[in-house]
């Protein structure tokens, strides 16, 4: 059978459970499978049969974990054999006529940035078994039950680099819909069938209802065929076993709505048997299937996320930031070998907006290349951009995109020899889009003509290796208006012409046009907005640059590619909360305002509040005293029915006490003649270093007029009670979050009896309780509210 | 035997548990919109802060008895708790996980510093993300284990509950390596950064 003319014509059917069915067949818990049925042939074979008569068109060789790090943990060594006779053994039992695929799944570890797997070593194991089934003729691969990407990706460059036999590839997914990894299906879609699947979907994990869900979100964006493998429904524990319990004749009346959803393979997994395949078969013959309904697409994807460029929608911001041109500081830390800022810079540009991170770490003094795999092994787990991989280095271009744990783009490849001659196939190897730079012969195009003459020359090389107007983004060179006022125009020309004429997406350096001019930032907002209006689809700036990314909103709007000026009309709603507020509040007394201050946990406002309400007349003692502490009393009380929790609290002590130390020159006189309602000193024992809680209980003692003195974490009982003899507090407050520590609690009373101190104890602390404090003669506060409570008794 | 390390783990943000955790109760807590805006910006900060890494190593086990577990590696552990807790399991998964500490140097600035609002909730985001590190392990080895029919415990178990001296910590800490991940452990047994865990987890066949 002609797997890749065959699937245009009907669903194709694979195989089933296997190791499932090898337990039910007498396969013991806790042996090597794959050596099993190398000792069992005959039970492997009838497992394979079973599916061959059943119509599977693909019995899968049982090979699933015979990879080195799975068969040495057995004590196997010979990963070759293993795969070679397993890979026979499936031939033999299933004869001619019949596709036999070679089944590779995960080593167990995680690859590196994920793991401490070597990205190279994770390669090479796969080779080796790939190196087994092809000598045991497998007629196709299917990686399978993938939970890493950059695994996959290991995988699937394992088989690419040794064959170009038909290789599909199915990842695992968990019922929030990505993998354990957290890569979702249209990423890990957009990634693998970049880099050469020849099918891509989903086995294992979910029941075929689930997985209804993940074919269709992949469908539209598939090039390739796609592959459903569900389990036979959501496994159930029962009696301590896992069981499958969906029937045969339910699985398989998914068969047509997989179809028509557009699975273009299907087969079982967890608990399904031939009986399954068999009715699944039944259903779907003759049933058309739905072919990819694209041959190429604009699409980028880092491990975790994906953005698709194509369609009308908004401008992406490609963020410029992380480059070491002009940056002493990022210039410094690359030579030291460091990525600290390199991954701030990635968060801060993810934060204010960015699509894409730009990566470029050329300069002089470094290892560009193992610079560069650095910073894309520490973005790759800090954001979950897209990278471009920015630099005039081929090598180092190809070192990053075989690392990369998604689809790239690179930037750039220009009508330069070199460039087109080395990178093209590089690019083309790896599946990464790239940003088409019209340069050749060492000049500068001026005009947009000439512009397109080197497009075109480029594009034609490319599609020679397989691109498409979809794998590319045209760079519009933007030279700076200050040297030639004619340009940006030129600029302007050849993004409309890529844009409405070429029909690929566009692209510019923006801040290039802004170049020897002073105020930068409105030449590059105004030659923004006059970009997007020509078409233009991604820009490479500062997103830190609010200016920028308003005229970003705003073009966008203008240019009709903000549906019903949706994200226009939420980011500017977020932007002036204030305004709101201030109306809403507008109709209250100074003094209600400064209650609901502390109410609300308004740390902003209180001054302003205070300063109204002392402005009104109100003495500032009485605005204590009269509105301050009943409102943290009523927050005390809100928090104690549960209306308030934690956060709250806490922000209403915040403001109570910023209230306070706003007033404190106007209550200086009259705290002079106030006594504190008592000493406190307060400390978390010895060996305890958590002291959140105790900081809690001091802000609320303090705010309710006490006078805390706060020894800090891990406290020696002897210098609690040194203090305690020196200050003379009225209670001495301890907290203990662990049991073992907690033991120290009894210690320091003992030692405070020793000492005859005239003192209370108050303690709290996860793991104290009510009972226990009363054992040890002190007593129990079980959070800040009470604390002040049992304070205002001990003191009264 | 190999200790496997995770360099990078991600998960869903565990919303609910961090909201319980600071003491939300669903139906009778009430939050403004602008309250539940900044608690959601400081929920989303400490996700940003929170570099999730964890470690896992199965170990099979000798023998169970009703106050020791031996380890096949030689080791033993004094702890009927412990003891009852794997009855009937042939290996135990020894699990770590840590929040890094660029959250904990957040959590102490916030705290010692002038907002301890966001502090308390980068506190519980850090705790809850860390205590889910671990789920996400057992997930994982979860799926391992099931081409070999075998099954983790539903729950696991960690040193200082019960009678499971903490002290045995140390030996988890250096069983799992967890200095590769960039923990380290003080002589009090106390994990640092504050925000690690480690654990027992049973393996029924």
């Amino acid at each position: 059978m002609l797997l890749k003319e065959t699937i245009r014509e009907r669903i194709i059917i694979m195989d089933g459970a296997t190791g499932t069915e090898l337990q039910k067949k007498g396969m013991p818990a806790g042996v090597c499978p794959e050596i099993w049925c190398l000792d069992n042939p005959d039970i492997i074979g009838a497992v394979h049969a079973g599916y061959r008569d059943a119509g599977a068109d693909i019995v899968t060789a049982s090979t699933f974990g015979a990879n080195r790090i799975k068969l040495n943990q057995y004590g196997t060594y010979d990963v070759v054999r293993v795969n070679r006779d397993l890979a026979l053994l499936a031939r033999g039992a299933v004869g001619a006529g019949i596709l036999v695929g070679g089944d590779i799944g995960s080593t167990g570890r995680f690859v590196r940035p994920f793991g401490d797997l070597k990205f190279e070593d994770a390669i090479e194991i796969y080779k080796e078994q790939v190196r087994g089934l092809l000598e045991g003729g497998v007629d196709l691969f299917l990686i399978e039950t993938m939970m890493d990407i950059q695994e996959t990706r290991a995988a699937l460059i394992a088989v690419k680099e040794l064959t170009d036999t038909f290789t599909s590839v199915t990842m695992t997914y968990e019922a929030h819909g990505r993998t354990l990894n957290g890569t979702d299906p249209v990423t890990a879609l957009i990634t693998l069938q970049s880099l050469g699947a020849d099918a891509v979907g989903c086995n294992c994990s979910t029941g075929p209802e689930e997985m209804l869900e993940l074919i269709e979100a992949m469908k539209p964006w598939a090039t390739v065929p796609l592959v459903a493998k569900p389990n036979a429904g959501m496994p159930e524990l029962i009696d301590g076993a896992t069981i499958f319990t969906m029937g045969a004749d339910t699985f398989a009346s998914f068969g047509t709505r997989f179809a028509s959803r557009g699975a273009n393979l299907l087969g079982g997994c967890c608990g399904t048997t031939p009986e399954y395949i068999r009715k699944l078969k039944e259903a779907v013959a003759g049933v058309k299937p739905v072919q990819p309904m694209r041959a190429s697409i604009s699409a980028v994807s880092s491990a975790r996320s994906s953005v698709i460029l194509e369609g009308k929608r908004t401008l992406s911001i490609v963020g410029e930031r992380i480059n070491p041109t002009g940056k002493k500081a990022l210039q410094q830390e690359l030579r030291e070998g460091r990525m600290s800022l390199v991954r701030t810079m990635a968060k801060e540009q993810e934060h204010r907006g960015a699509s894409l991170l730009d990566v470029n770490v050329g300069m002089p003094g470094i290892d560009e290349k193992e610079t560069m795999l650095g910073a894309i092994g520490n973005l790759s787990v800090t954001s979950d951009l897209p990278l471009v991989i920015d630099s005039s280095n081929i090598d180092v271009i190809e070192a990053a995109l075989r690392l990369y744990p998604g689809r790239a783009l690179i930037n750039s490849i220009s009508g330069e020899r070199a460039r087109i001659e080395k990178l093209l196939p590089v690019a083309a190897k790896y599946g990464a889009m790239f940003i088409l730079l019209p340069l050749a012969g060492g000049d500068i195009p001026e005009t947009a003509e000439k512009r397109k003459k080197i497009i075109e020359d480029v594009f034609e090389k490319a599609a020679a290796l397989g691109f498409t107007k979809s794998d590319i983004v045209i760079d519009g060179l933007v030279m700076a208006a200050s040297s030639d006022f004619k340009a940006p125009m030129e600029t302007l020309k050849t993004i409309e012409w890529s844009s409405d004429v070429f029909k690929a997406n566009t692209i510019v350096g923006l801040s290039n046009v802004s170049f020897g001019m002073p105020e930068r930032t409105w030449l590059n907002a105004a030659f923004l907005a006059m970009a997007v209006s020509k078409g233009l689809t991604m820009a490479i700036a500062n997103p830190g640059v609010e200016e920028l990314m308003n005229a970003k909103l705003a073009g966008d709007v203008l240019a009709g590619r903000d549906r019903d000026a949706s994200r226009y009309i939420h980011h500017f709603s977020h932007v002036s909360p204030k305004v709101k507020q201030k109306e809403a509040s507008s109709h209250k007394t100074p003094q209600d305002e400064v209650s609901q201050a502390i109410l609300e946990g308004n740390r902003e406002d209180i001054e302003q509040r205070l300063s109204g309400a002392m402005d009104s007349g109100m003495d500032a003692q009485k605005i204590v005293d009269g509105i301050m502490i009943p409102a943290i009393t009523e927050v005390g009380a809100l928090f104690d029915r549960k209306e308030y929790f934690l956060p709250q609290l806490i922000a209403s002590a915040e403001t109570m006490k910023k209230g306070i130390a706003f007033l404190e020159p106007w209550l200086r006189d009259t705290t002079l003649n106030k006594k504190p309602k008592g000493r406190i000193i307060i400390a978390t024992v010895q060996g305890d270093v958590h002291d959140i809680g105790k900081n809690i209980v001091a802000l609320m003692l303090r705010n309710h007029g006490f006078e805390v003195v706060d020894l800090g974490k891990n406290v020696p009982a002897e210098t609690i009670i040194q203090e305690a003899v020196r200050l003379k507090p009225s209670v001495i407050g301890l907290s203990a979050l662990m049991t073992t520590t907690m033991a120290g609690m009894k210690e320091i009373v003992e030692l405070a009896q020793l000492k005859s101190l005239d003192c209370r104890f108050m303690v709290g602390g996860a793991v104290v309780t009510k009972a226990y404090a009363e054992s040890i003669g002190a007593h129990y506060a079980r959070d800040g509210v009470e604390a002040v409570r049992v304070a205002e008794t001990l003191t009264a | 035997m190999q200790v496997q390390i995770f360099s990078s783990i991600h998960i869903p943000l565990p919303l609910e548990a961090i909201y319980r955790r600071l003491g939300y109760k669903s139906g009778i807590t009430k939050i403004d919109e602008r309250k539940r805006e900044e608690i959601e910006r400081h929920i989303e900060y400490a996700a940003s802060l929170v570099c999730l890494k964890g470690a896992g190593l199965r170990v099979p086990l000798e023998r169970v008895e009703p106050t020791q577990v031996f380890l096949a590696t030689g080791a033993d552990i004094r702890s009927a708790k412990l003891a009852g807790f794997l009855k009937g399991c042939r290996e135990v998964l020894f699990v770590g996980s840590t929040a890094g500490s660029a959250v904990m140097d957040a959590i102490r600035g916030d705290i010692e510093g002038d907002d301890m609002t966001r502090g308390v909730v980068i506190d519980a985001v850090a705790s809850e993300m860390t205590d889910a590190a671990l789920d996400w392990i057992m997930g994982l080895f979860n799926r391992l284990l099931a081409r070999e029919n075998a099954r983790l415990t539903r729950a696991r178990f960690s040193a200082g509950y019960g009678d499971f001296l903490l002290e045995n910590q140390k030996m988890m800490y250096d069983m799992l390596e967890l200095g590769r991940i960039g923990v380290t452990i003080n002589e009090n047994c106390i994990l640092i950064p504050e925000k690690s865990v480690t654990a027992v987890v049973g393996i029924h066949a």
